[in-house]
């Protein structure tokens, strides 16, 4: 493996596998950067292997995962499984720790293509164990074909709920109820968007299957949901629900929570990229042109990590990225790179038309709605709502201010999963919005380096 | 009398609005609310002056929160005797600041003074180590200075765990640590709990100098004193000149790096190896001059883990858990400065890139002469003046 490619991609799901493909058709050198042991990423994780793959509990668009991995692993790229990169430099340099040995690669350009990650919605209880995100069971699931012993609830919101609803109800779990977080009036809302969204007629039926499915079934749907609470002393015992006034104990082995997905924006945060809000899927993501070029050189984004559009937009915004790497490297003029990139451009604007119906649909719910003052907010740390609040009242204004009193975010998730609700926080008891308050730094190394692995580090090794 | 107005060029033109807004008066202004102008304004209000403290938004450099956490005494000083009894007398002043600040906080600084080594990794090191200590306690004179060179074989029932490549290390007893963001948390609420007024977001782009009458621009608001303490670090460079004062700081980068908690118990501080109340063991520190860059660079922090591998091979095994850098405030020869203008007497600059060590000095020595409107002949040496001496060709 050379330390010098012309192109690193961080992240093998559809982004980067779609990019480190293309890249390599148009003569570059890649190397694909990966923390699992196999590639797909999340949504297609374990497509090659899960013991569920020739079954119908995982439907076609997760099997359609395999033939974009036999295309990259038949392009030439370099693949590196087991990959955990702890830090970024803004000159493109990588940090990362391969089979135990940590190394310094410094490729021409990188692409950071790490998708999404589950909005964090923090409640009372959430930190129980049998609390986990409806992703996490959902690869569960994928990886060993595993299903709960016990009565499941799933609460949240938007199509990821209701694919592992789906997906739960088909392997055979005890599904005692839905409890759906989307305020009333879904269909309304989504009205005007909805002629937007036929150019992915394929995946608007497909939802549309799965919505019956879940009616034909007797799972009970909580419509309405406004207030969560995990219960229990050691693990969860039951999940209590609220519709405004009314409250309702459901008893229950495994509470799978989702509210929608965000930009994984841990890596750009700790380049320090410019970020912008975007008010309608409620999260930050990083500035970047239609080819996913970044205020930084030698760095791009692509993929649900730069704006969430879904797998299948990942898979154009990876080659537009690619194509723009090319051209940058001067194997790829600037008319041939619009030429190939206007069908990518267009497949996107499907996707976006599709993204707009459900943003409108699903909106992602308030992260303050549902905690109360002693909710654990920094798990790494153990800084409740209650611990932000009062370093803000002895006069702390920035989400970076509270982390330096209260070590929220400084644990071992560099607040991948705190910093946006941190920042909410602050945000409200300081009177400004949501727009106006960032996440705080992310500090390397952003995975599992010990001293003597970085006093071992290859700065320089040879091809 | 002289009155001179003036506009950071990086801030906004002076309103008009401003003129008719209303201005906030006291005793004194301190610039900056890092761990210099806190411990500043914290002695202030302590001696009883209406004290504001402006601080900047979070866009500021913050080496306070960057900061190390040795209260560090041995090796500071060489061939400056005053910085190095100004030093001691801070360390002096620490258990005092300590408990003063725990008794109207509640906030434990997590203060030892245990005594400390510098480990050396060679018998050059370790000879070059022995000279300088030497030559230190010359020049301390009848100050005197402690210190003790020893041997691996001492060290090792010192410290546990001692890495075979240690030949000895230089120990002194004045030597400790502390840690700088609960210090920092803890000046800013004791000055706000005794009534000082503490103002977030309020860089300074404008004003105007008289002697002993001082008016500053800030975001928010218009303030006016006729003292006036410009304790900016970083942004005093631009700072001090309109106010009469030449303070010429220059960043110089520190990285850190910070692990899991240790089961191993390291009883006393090494000069760039110290464990936290927590636990957790801080690596630091590497002196680069990299001008305003942030940045972590890997290669300086492999070779910082390399040395604290050496010093104690069971830190190889810690996880790290983060790790940063800082901009140092450094002034041309390394030592602070410290004086009041001549052209507009009233106003004070303070410049260190120990925080921690010199707080004790800052809150407990400083603020007082600074309240009496004159600094103390000990304090001659830091003068800027020094800088104005022509070299000699």
């Amino acid at each position: 493996m050379t330390d010098r490619p012309d192109l690193a991609i961080v992240g093998a799901g559809p982004a980067g596998l779609a990019a480190a493909t293309e890249a390599a058709a148009r003569g570059l050198s890649v190397t694909l950067l990966d923390e699992r042991a196999a590639p797909g990423g999340i949504v297609y994780h374990a497509v090659t292997r899960s013991p569920l793959g020739g079954t119908t509990v995982l439907d076609a668009d997760y099997r359609r995962g395999t033939g974009l991995v036999e295309a990259f692993r038949s392009s030439g790229s370099t693949y590196c499984p087991n990959a955990s990169v702890w830090a970024v430099d803004r000159d493109g340099s990588i940090g990362v720790t391969i089979d135990g040995q940590a190394r310094w690669l410094r490729p021409r350009r990188v692409l950071l293509a790490t998708g999404c990650m589950e909005r964090s919605l923090p409640f009372p209880g959430w930190t129980l164990p049998g609390v986990m995100t409806a992703g996490a069971g959902q690869i569960l699931l994928k990886d060993s074909g595993a299903i709960p012993d016990g009565p499941v609830v799933l609460a949240g919101t938007g199509p990821l709920l209701l694919l592992v609803a789906v997906q739960y109800l088909r392997a055979g779990a005890r599904i005692a109820a839905v409890a759906d977080l989307t305020p009333p009036g879904a269909w309304q809302r989504g009205l005007p968007h909805l002629a937007g969204a036929f150019g992915c007629l394929p995946l608007l039926r497909k939802g549309l299957s799965m919505m019956a499915e879940l009616r034909r079934s007797d799972v009970r749907r909580i419509p309405g949901v406004t207030g969560l609470r995990a219960i229990g002393t050691d693990r969860l015992e039951a999940v209590e629900v609220r519709q405004g006034e009314r409250a309702e104990r459901i008893p229950a082995g495994v509470l799978l929570v989702h509210a929608g997905v965000v930009p994984n924006i841990v890596l750009t945060r700790m380049l320090r990229l410019p970020h912008r809000w975007d008010p309608r899927q409620r999260c930050w993501r990083p500035d970047a042109d239609a080819f996913g070029a970044t205020g930084l050189d030698a760095i791009a984004v692509a993929g649900d990590g730069a704006r969430i559009l879904g797998a299948e937009a990942a898979v154009h915004a990876g080659r537009l990225a690619a194509l723009d790497a090319a051209h940058r490297l001067d194997v790829l003029d600037r008319a041939e790179r619009d030429r190939h990139a206007a069908p990518e451009q267009a497949a996107i604007e499907r996707h976006a038309g599709l993204r707009s119906l459900l943003d409108a649909m699903y909106p992602p719910p308030d992260g303050l709605a549902f905690l109360d003052d002693d909710t654990t907010i920094c798990r790494c740390e153990d800084i409740t709502a209650a611990d932000i609040r009062a370093a803000i009242a002895d006069g702390c204004r920035d989400p970076n201010q509270v982390k330096a009193v209260t070590r929220c975010a400084m644990g071992p998730c560099q607040g991948r999963q705190c910093g946006q609700t941190l920042a909410r926080i602050v945000a409200d008891a300081t009177g400004q919005t949501e727009e106006d308050v960032m996440p705080p730094r992310a500090r390397p190394p952003l995975r599992r380096l010990t001293i003597g692995d970085l006093a071992a580090l290859e700065t320089e090794s040879t091809p | 009398m002289e009155r001179q107005a003036w506009a950071l060029v990086d801030g906004p033109a002076m309103a008009p609005s401003h003129a008719s807004m209303q201005t906030r008066g006291s005793d004194v202004i301190v610039v900056g609310g890092g761990l210099v102008g806190a411990a500043i304004a914290h002695g202030l209000r302590g001696e009883g002056l209406d004290t504001v403290l402006l601080d900047e938004g979070d866009i500021a450099f913050r080496a306070s929160r960057g900061n190390f956490g040795l209260v560090w005494v041995q090796s500071k000083g060489f061939g400056a005797p005053w910085y190095q009894r100004w030093t001691r007398g801070s360390a002096g002043e620490w258990p005092g600041l300590a408990a003063d600040l725990a008794a109207r906080t509640g906030i434990d600084t997590a203060l030892q003074q245990p005594g400390g080594v510098h480990l050396c990794l060679s018998e050059q090191e370790f000879e070059d180590r022995g000279r300088r200590m030497a030559q230190m306690q010359v020049e301390a004179g009848n100050f005197g200075l402690e210190y003790r060179m020893i041997r691996r074989d001492e060290l090792a029932e010192m410290l546990p765990g001692l890495g075979p490549s240690v030949v000895g290390a230089s120990w002194s007893p004045y030597d400790g640590h502390a840690s700088p963001l609960a210090l920092l948390q803890a000046l800013h609420r004791a000055f706000t709990e005794a009534g000082g007024a503490y103002v977030p977001n309020a860089k300074v782009t404008g004003g105007t100098a008289a002697p002993n009458d001082f008016r500053v621009e800030t975001a928010a608001g218009t303030f006016a004193a006729p003292r006036i303490v410009l304790a900016a670090g970083l942004g005093n460079a631009d700072l001090a000149p309109v106010f009469g004062l030449n303070t010429p700081v220059r960043p110089q980068r520190g990285q850190i790096l910070v692990t899991e908690r240790a089961r191993t118990v390291l009883p006393m501080p090494c000069t760039t190896i110290r464990q936290t109340g927590e636990g957790t063991i801080m690596l630091g520190d590497s002196m680069e001059e990299v001008g305003f860059d942030t940045r972590q660079s890997p290669p300086v922090m492999a070779q910082v883990a390399q040395r604290a591998a050496l010093s104690f091979p069971w830190i190889a095994e810690l996880n790290i858990v983060r790790a940063w850098s800082a901009l140092r405030v450094m002034a041309p020869d390394g030592l602070p400065i410290y004086d009041q203008s001549e052209r507009f007497p009233g106003a004070f600059t303070a410049n260190c890139h120990s925080g921690v060590t010199l707080a004790g000095a800052h809150a407990r020595l400083l603020a007082p002469m600074i309240a009496r409107g004159v600094l103390d002949p000990v304090l001659d040496p830091f003068s800027a003046k020094r800088f104005d001496v022509p070299r000699a060709a």
